[in-house]
């Protein structure tokens, strides 16, 4: 999971499953299905997709940055007349990050049968009440982050992140770089994937490279001082250092970690991105992660969306933008490739897509893998004040 | 050494964020749910003023102290009054006030999250610089000594005022018996507002030294102390504020030693077993009077 602010800590995937269950029965109960109302009509004047993100809560900030893709690319395909004579309008719904409240806001997209598709909720416990429903009820709907097993279960669920684990071994030339013959790890347990990749990932990437682990500290969500496993993991006197937590915690660790005395360089996660670690300072610099995008990039998917990015914001985009952007444009393709706002024949042509290659922001030639979008991502520094980019994943 | 150090440090911050809410729940006997909100909302107020004006640290810790108040009192005036003049009876008015509570503080929560679209912000703007201190083999931070420092004397300061003067004279004998305590001419209103105000700051005093201890905080970071400040007062006992200081270091080196110690991930289920036999044992905390029941 690529949410680097999770709302859902030990104990939520259980609502979730019955956020999802609920609104499974009231579906069952008002009956349901595919079609569409331009199931044999070609598109209508408008073709209307609904974003369920959060607008609100803890992972706002992510949600806000994918609504930001959705405008963008919205924007091109009417400016391009993508359509012809029909334009794509986004309907932005808040789930605050709460899996009731996505699941309510889907439910009531599918029984709107204008609605050929919608773009789910970047928050995995939001994800995860959304995919049976929309599944059952045969709705396409194409996700941001929301990294989890469980989102992406049939033909009508797509994910357009690649999950942060597939990309994270891109590390591997760097820390091979620095020549540390020991590694500590700090990671928080308040996601899956942030576990698997400070308890597992990264071990791996260091026996591969003959570096051995000599401390790893798993913090837990409530955690926010950081300065006693800091004490702990450079108690043992690593050569190199490992920051794996979400959002503010990034900051924190990294300026204790520095305010300890460690002036090396430190590997993280992009949750680290999107400004999170701006508030740090000096302190941040040396913080080195891979990510799915970079706006430093150059392919021409990726230099044309950031330039329309800092056209519409004025300022550089986010991978959740660029993500969302991605998103937006294979769901316009498939319905182009469709003619038809009918749901059935839109996942068909979703499906058709799915197996050809992909070029867009995140990258040129993007295979889809089980409906799950693959990027070979790129490893970028921060430098205090902004990313550098250090190099392309497809170049390792 | 070292590791008494991390346990002051954050026992300082947990002390100065659960003495206010210990002080108004245990002498008005209102659990203030808001507290959590106050603590970060005073910080990004003053995060705002920092834009504009580069403060020196005193200023600024003066600047979160008296927002926290300012925002305490408004909670006071508009909320827990109403609630209190309008509800049949104190149990009553106990639930709605943890309702009024929770209401109120969803207002600057919902203001800082679209402001800030849930990213952290600091206090980096003013002319503070948070730097190490370093003596031998001890190593601390200036915000560390000054955290502990304020926690003492204002802990000290806030047990001499309750016991000593008039006016803490006043509050506790609301927190013991609010009807018999106006009918000896205690001015209820007037205690009360000094009790919140008091509160509020210490809670954006909190609030100033978290942030310059994390160096960010986000829209959501009071309530995951919030949390541990009820875990705080249950375990020193209510309204008693040797407790909360006892208790606050107890959380503080429960928390420090799972994660200098083992691999981290047991720190909630340890410091939070601690509250829960606490509850068991001993109900009324390690330094909270019995209930005298009145048939």
């Amino acid at each position: 999971m690529k949410i680097v602010r999770t709302t859902g800590g030990p104990g939520r995937p259980w609502r979730a499953v019955a956020a999802g269950s609920l609104a499974l029965l009231t579906l069952a109960a008002c009956g349901s299905g595919g079609g569409g109302t331009s199931a044999d009509g070609g598109l209508p004047q408008t073709i209307r997709i609904v974003s369920v993100n959060p607008e609100t809560g803890p992972t706002s900030f992510a949600g806000l940055g994918a609504e930001e893709g959705y405008k963008v690319a919205t924007k091109e395909i009417n400016d391009t007349r993508f359509f012809g004579d029909s334009t794509l309008s986004v309907t932005y719904e808040d789930d605050k990050g709460e899996p009731v409240t996505a699941a309510n806001k889907l439910s009531a997209a599918v029984s709107d049968r204008s609605v050929p598709a919608v773009f789910g909720s970047i928050a995995t416990p939001s994800a995860l009440a959304m995919s049976p429903i929309a599944q059952k009820a045969g709705l396409p709907i194409i996700y941001t982050q929301a990294g989890s097993d469980g989102v992406v279960v049939g033909d009508y669920t797509w994910r357009a992140t690649p999950l942060m684990i597939s990309f994270y071994p891109i590390m591997k030339k760097f820390v091979a770089e620095q020549g540390w013959k020991s590694l500590g790890i700090i990671y928080t347990t308040s996601s899956p994937t942030l576990i698997k990749i400070g308890s597992t990932v990264l071990p791996d990437l260091a026996k591969e490279l003959g570096i051995s682990v000599v401390g790893s500290v798993g913090t837990t969500p409530t955690t926010q001082d950081f300065s006693a496993p800091i004490a702990q993991i450079l108690g043992a006197k690593p050569d190199g250092v490992a920051v794996i937590q979400t959002g503010a915690s990034n900051v924190t660790a990294m300026t204790q970690l520095r305010q300890a005395g460690y002036t090396g360089p430190v590997l993280g996660n992009s949750g680290a991105g999107a400004g999170n670690l701006t508030p740090a300072g000096a302190n941040g610099a040396g913080m080195v992660w891979p990510t799915d995008f970079s706006s430093l990039v150059s392919s021409p998917g990726s230099e044309k969306f950031s330039g329309l990015y800092r056209q519409m914001f004025g300022k550089e985009p986010t991978n959740y933008a660029a993500e969302a952007y991605d998103a937006a444009w294979f769901v316009a393709r498939a319905i182009k490739a469709a003619g038809s706002t009918d749901r059935a024949k839109v996942k068909d042509a979703m499906v058709a897509a799915g197996k050809e290659p992909m070029s867009g922001a995140l990258g040129d030639q993007l295979r889809w893998v089980d409906g799950t979008l693959q990027a070979p991502g790129v490893v970028v520094e921060w430098t205090g004040t902004a990313e550098k980019l250090l190099y392309n994943g497809k170049d390792v | 050494m070292q590791f008494i150090v991390q346990i002051a440090t954050l026992g300082s911050i947990y002390l100065l964020f659960s003495l206010g809410l210990n002080l108004v729940w245990g002498s008005l006997g209102i659990l203030n749910f808001a507290h959590g909100v106050t603590f970060v909302f005073a910080v990004y107020l003053t995060h705002l003023t920092l834009g504009v004006a580069r403060l020196p640290f005193l200023v600024v810790l003066l600047l979160g102290a008296a927002c926290g108040a300012v925002l305490t009192v408004l909670l006071q005036v508009l909320v827990f009054e109403p609630i209190l003049r309008r509800s049949p009876s104190i149990h009553q008015a106990e639930m709605r006030i943890l309702i009024g509570g929770l209401g109120f503080s969803t207002i600057p929560l919902a203001f800082m999250e679209h402001q800030t679209k849930n990213l952290p912000f600091g206090l980096d703007q003013g002319s503070f610089v948070v730097s190490p201190v370093v003596l031998g083999s001890f190593r601390a931070t200036n915000i560390a000594l000054y955290g502990i420092g304020l926690a003492v004397l204002l802990g000290l300061a806030i047990a001499v005022w309750l016991a000593r003067s008039r006016g803490g004279l006043a509050l506790r004998s609301l927190g013991v018996d609010a009807p018999v305590a106006g009918l000896m001419g205690i001015d209820r209103r007037r205690s009360a507002l000094l009790a919140m105000a008091l509160a509020g700051g210490l809670a954006g005093l909190a609030g100033v030294v978290y942030t310059y201890t994390l160096t960010a905080l986000t829209p959501d970071s009071g309530d995951l102390l919030l949390v541990k400040a009820f875990a705080i007062v249950i375990l020193g006992g209510v309204g008693s504020i040797a407790g909360a200081a006892v208790g606050s270091l107890v959380l503080a080196a429960a928390e420090v030693s799972v994660l200098t110690f083992t691999s981290g991930s047991w720190v909630d289920a340890v410091s939070f077993s601690l509250i829960f036999l606490m509850l068991v044992l001993r109900p009324v905390g390690l330094f909270g009077r019995k209930e005298v029941r009145r048939t």
